[in-house]
């Protein structure tokens, strides 16, 4: 055995994230690639929580449904997860008397779940000294009291489960000494820290789950990071605000789900028309409306690429993992200036609030700025031709306060100075000028194309896109004869690379967490290429990677 | 088109205001006041919602932004927080500010944001031919309202004190001196300057004329008000028989950007980032 996979459930209000946490955190110190899932309703208090952690001496990427070892905090958990207990699974419910040897030990109710954790530790083959090492690290602006009174319940646990179930104690898994190039980080903050490497400086939000954590990165780091954070009216709000600071010159991002997403999508219209760069991040949820708001699907991707009235080009961003949503938070930051366009960087719940372990992003980043036009020589009584037909479509830009690059900026259809115009051939050509942009992305050697995972040539190709790519990479391990095709950005569509990519597959299946394979719809459109299989999913879970291999081995 | 300032003003294109809109008042306040301040073309931004008051972004020759219905303001907040040294300045109308973006213009307010918001109140939506907009008077016969409009009238005034903007006017577009010396204070002022100004609209309200609007308006300023007196100001803003005009209220308080945590005085704008170290992040 390499790996474990633990979950601990129990109701809202009792810790159960916490709780995970500091377990996950105590693996990551093992040296393990951990992976931490957690599941709860949208709800502060009552409701069931559970925070699963899959743990590896090797890299793993995605949770895994069967439990080693299952903590039920709550009456109901056995009932709930029959499905994931087979018999070799250890549960600890009413066995493990926690309000009692909480008590002995002298510590407070709320640290029973540090005694299961104990006990964890023991059955799993963890050192209890670094699990107590988490605690001290976690507890200490609360004194070294309450990191004590942790220490003995934690250490109460793992005697009693010494004392009671040593029998079933599972075999170590090997572990290392903690990987300091690794680090234990989730979606949403890895795509928080990407858009400050790419020199965000503005970041507007009004809450909206998942990308609510996005908010809470940026909003602590925004002192030592040098950047505004601002919470701002509503979405709309947000949107515009990005669109005034992108004018002036400063590279910005909003995030949101499905719902503020909408509420945005005139502002992503503006975007286009005024070719103002923006980046707006898109966390899935299941929706229409207000949906399952703590829960995940990837049921936006065509709403992502066609949202606004009429036609402009812009970039939809779809990472798989952490270490994509850094490097492409990053990249959008980049190519939404190169470009003077929207890009939409579409996560989900899954991705966004999961916890990875990954290689530690690079420390410093370079930046270059892009199509700022030097006007210091220009005329200052003529306006600036903002919106210059070009070969690429893109025009240089002159910002607010620069001399000789007076200009509109505008979002009525306009001249190439930007005052407003209804003649025919103006609009026309500004359409087409908008329009070029679009092949010039696809040749950007910045531009991510498709990727191919596992044999070059295999019997059947699985194609997705966003984060199901860690679950299909875990689910490749143990199928034979697949590789795997993931799509890091959508559109504008792939084409070429995606026909050389597939062009000696056998059989293709396209899996997607929506009811109706936006992604296969959209490689049809695209290519022509009519894709019969496909495995959909939109319970609002994401694949686990056994569903995977069961549906394509039962064929 | 250069005028006795020696600064270009205006554009090649000719307004396409009704003749005898209160428009041309207001651009006409604004280039004086533009001229008297000395500030070039390219030293400030201006942010245009949309309407008739706004279609002024094609005859203003500066840096301006045309958006969105409703949505000026935040943009107008944008660039500002991304080039804190620009004096920003939003040209709206009673329909943007006070409807459709209402809540642009409360949040924005509270904030204390330093822009300068000039709402073209002509009460109604002259651009969709005439129909009651937040400001008109209730019971006001309109193509939308046929048997009279049933809401109260939003009162700019008294909301924009209550939701702690920092400057607060009314001006009259047929009083260009008074309104560009109004315009000037609120440039001037550091913060949320709300100044609502009474426009006549020629076309689709043929009562509130500029012979209406000079019988039924006064100066505050004549009748000793103190615009450091928030509730006196108040009591002046609930006045609806005759309309008080000039500055109501007006109080000195960091504005939003200053009032960040480690502001750097260096514009966001401007600030490098060619090289990024994150490492104290992660």
């Amino acid at each position: 055995m390499t790996s474990f996979n633990w979950k601990i459930a129990g109701a809202a209000g009792e810790g159960i994230k916490k709780a995970g946490l500091i377990f996950a955190k105590t693996c990551f110190k093992h040296g393990l690639s951990v992976h931490g899932y957690t599941e709860y309703p949208s709800l502060i208090r009552g409701g069931h929580n559970t925070f699963q952690i899959h743990a590896s001496s090797e890299d793993i990427f995605s949770p895994s449904f069967k439990l080693d070892l299952l903590v039920g905090l709550h009456e109901k958990s056995s009932q709930l997860h029959q499905d994931e207990i087979t018999d070799k699974t250890i549960t600890l419910y009413d066995n493990l008397p926690l309000a009692k040897l909480v008590k002995q030990a002298g510590g407070t109710p709320q640290m029973k779940n540090m005694v299961a954790l104990g006990a964890s530790c023991f059955l799993l083959g963890l050192s209890l000294d670094k699990l107590n090492q988490t605690l001290a690290e976690i507890f200490a602006k609360k004194g070294q009291e309450i990191v004590q009174a942790n220490h003995q319940v934690s250490q109460a646990g793992y005697d009693y489960a010494q004392k009671n179930f040593k029998a079933k104690a599972k075999q170590p898994i090997p572990l290392k000494p903690e990987g300091k190039n690794k680090i234990f980080i989730t979606g949403n903050q890895a795509l928080s820290y990407g858009a400050i490497a790419g020199g965000m400086k503005l970041y507007a939000a009004y809450p909206m789950t998942p990308a609510t954590s996005i908010l809470h990165t940026l909003a602590a780091k925004a002192k030592p990071a040098n950047i505004i954070v601002r919470h701002a009216e509503d979405e709309i709000g947000t949107a515009n605000m990005a669109i005034g600071a992108g004018f002036a010159g400063v590279r910005s991002m909003v995030a949101t789900s499905g719902g503020g997403f909408s509420l945005m999508t005139e502002a992503l219209g503006l975007s286009g028309i005024t070719e103002t760069p923006l980046v707006i991040v898109n966390a899935m949820r299941p929706g229409p409306a207000s949906g399952m708001p703590t829960w995940s699907s990837q049921g936006d991707l065509l709403y992502a690429i066609h949202a606004s009235q009429d036609e402009f080009p812009r970039i939809v961003i779809t990472p798989g993992d952490p270490q994509e949503c850094f490097q492409l938070s990053k990249l959008a930051q980049n190519l939404a200036e190169k470009y003077q366009l929207p890009i939409i960087i579409l996560t989900d719940k899954y991705l966004g609030e999961s916890y990875f372990t990954i290689d530690k992003p690079q420390p410093k980043h370079q930046n270059q700025r892009y199509g700022l036009a030097d006007t210091k020589n220009l005329a200052n009584d003529q306006p600036f031709k903002r919106y210059q037909d070009t070969n690429t479509g893109v025009s240089p830009r002159s910002l607010p306060g620069q001399s000789g690059g007076v200009h509109l900026c505008n979002s009525y259809e306009h001249d190439e100075l930007g005052y407003a115009t209804e003649l025919a051939e103006e609009r026309t050509k500004q359409v087409n000028k908008r329009a070029k942009k679009t092949s010039q992305i696809l040749k950007d050697p910045d531009f991510v194309n498709p990727i191919l995972y596992g044999p070059k040539n295999s019997q059947q190709t699985l194609i997705s896109w966003g984060s199901n790519k860690g679950i299909i990479l875990e689910a490749i391990k143990e199928l034979k004869n697949t590789n795997f095709i993931h799509f890091p950005i959508v559109w504008p569509f792939p084409s070429h690379k995606f026909e050389q990519l597939t062009q000696n597959s056998k059989k293709l299946i396209t899996l997607e967490c929506n009811s109706t394979g936006q992604l296969n719809q959209l490689i049809q459109q695209q290519t022509c290429l009519k894709i019969e299989n496909q495995i959909l999913k939109y319970d609002g879970r994401p694949f686990f990677p056994e569903e995977i291999v069961e549906k394509l081995t039962s064929h | 088109m250069t005028n006795q300032s020696g600064h270009k003003r205006t554009t090649a294109i000719q307004p396409t205001w009704c003749p005898g809109c209160g428009n041309f008042g207001i651009l006409g306040a604004l280039k004086q006041t533009l001229d008297k301040l000395k500030l070039e073309p390219h030293q400030f931004s201006l942010v245009y919602d949309v309407g008739c008051s706004s279609n002024m972004a094609d005859f203003v020759y500066s840096y301006g932004f045309h958006g969105l219905h409703g949505r000026t303001l935040p943009v107008a907040a944008g660039i500002k927080l991304a080039n804190h040294k620009l004096p920003v300045i939003a040209i709206i109308g009673d329909g943007g500010c006070f409807g459709e973006g209402l809540t642009h213009l409360v949040t924005l307010a509270r904030g204390n944001h330093d822009i300068l918001v000039i709402s073209h109140d002509n009460y109604l939506y002259s651009l969709t031919t005439g129909q009651m907009s937040p400001t008109t008077k209730k019971g006001t016969k309109t193509p939308s309202t046929p048997d009279g409009s049933i809401e109260e009238a939003y009162n700019p005034i008294a909301s924009a004190l209550i939701n702690h903007a920092t400057f607060v006017a009314r001006g009259f577009a047929g009083d260009i001196p008074h309104l560009a010396n109004l315009i000037e204070q609120g440039l001037n002022h550091q913060g949320f300057a709300l100044l609502d100004v009474l426009q006549p609209c020629v076309t689709y309200n043929k009562e509130m004329t500029y012979d209406w609007y000079r019988k039924n308006i006064y100066d505050l300023q004549k009748q000793n008000h103190q615009p450091s007196d928030k509730k006196a100001a108040l009591a002046k803003a609930l006045e609806t028989e005759k309309l008080p005009v000039g500055l109501f209220f007006q109080k000195q308080k960091p504005a939003y950007h200053q009032q960040i945590p480690n502001f750097s005085d260096t514009p966001l704008a401007h600030q490098d980032i060619s090289n990024i170290d994150i490492s104290s992040l992660l």
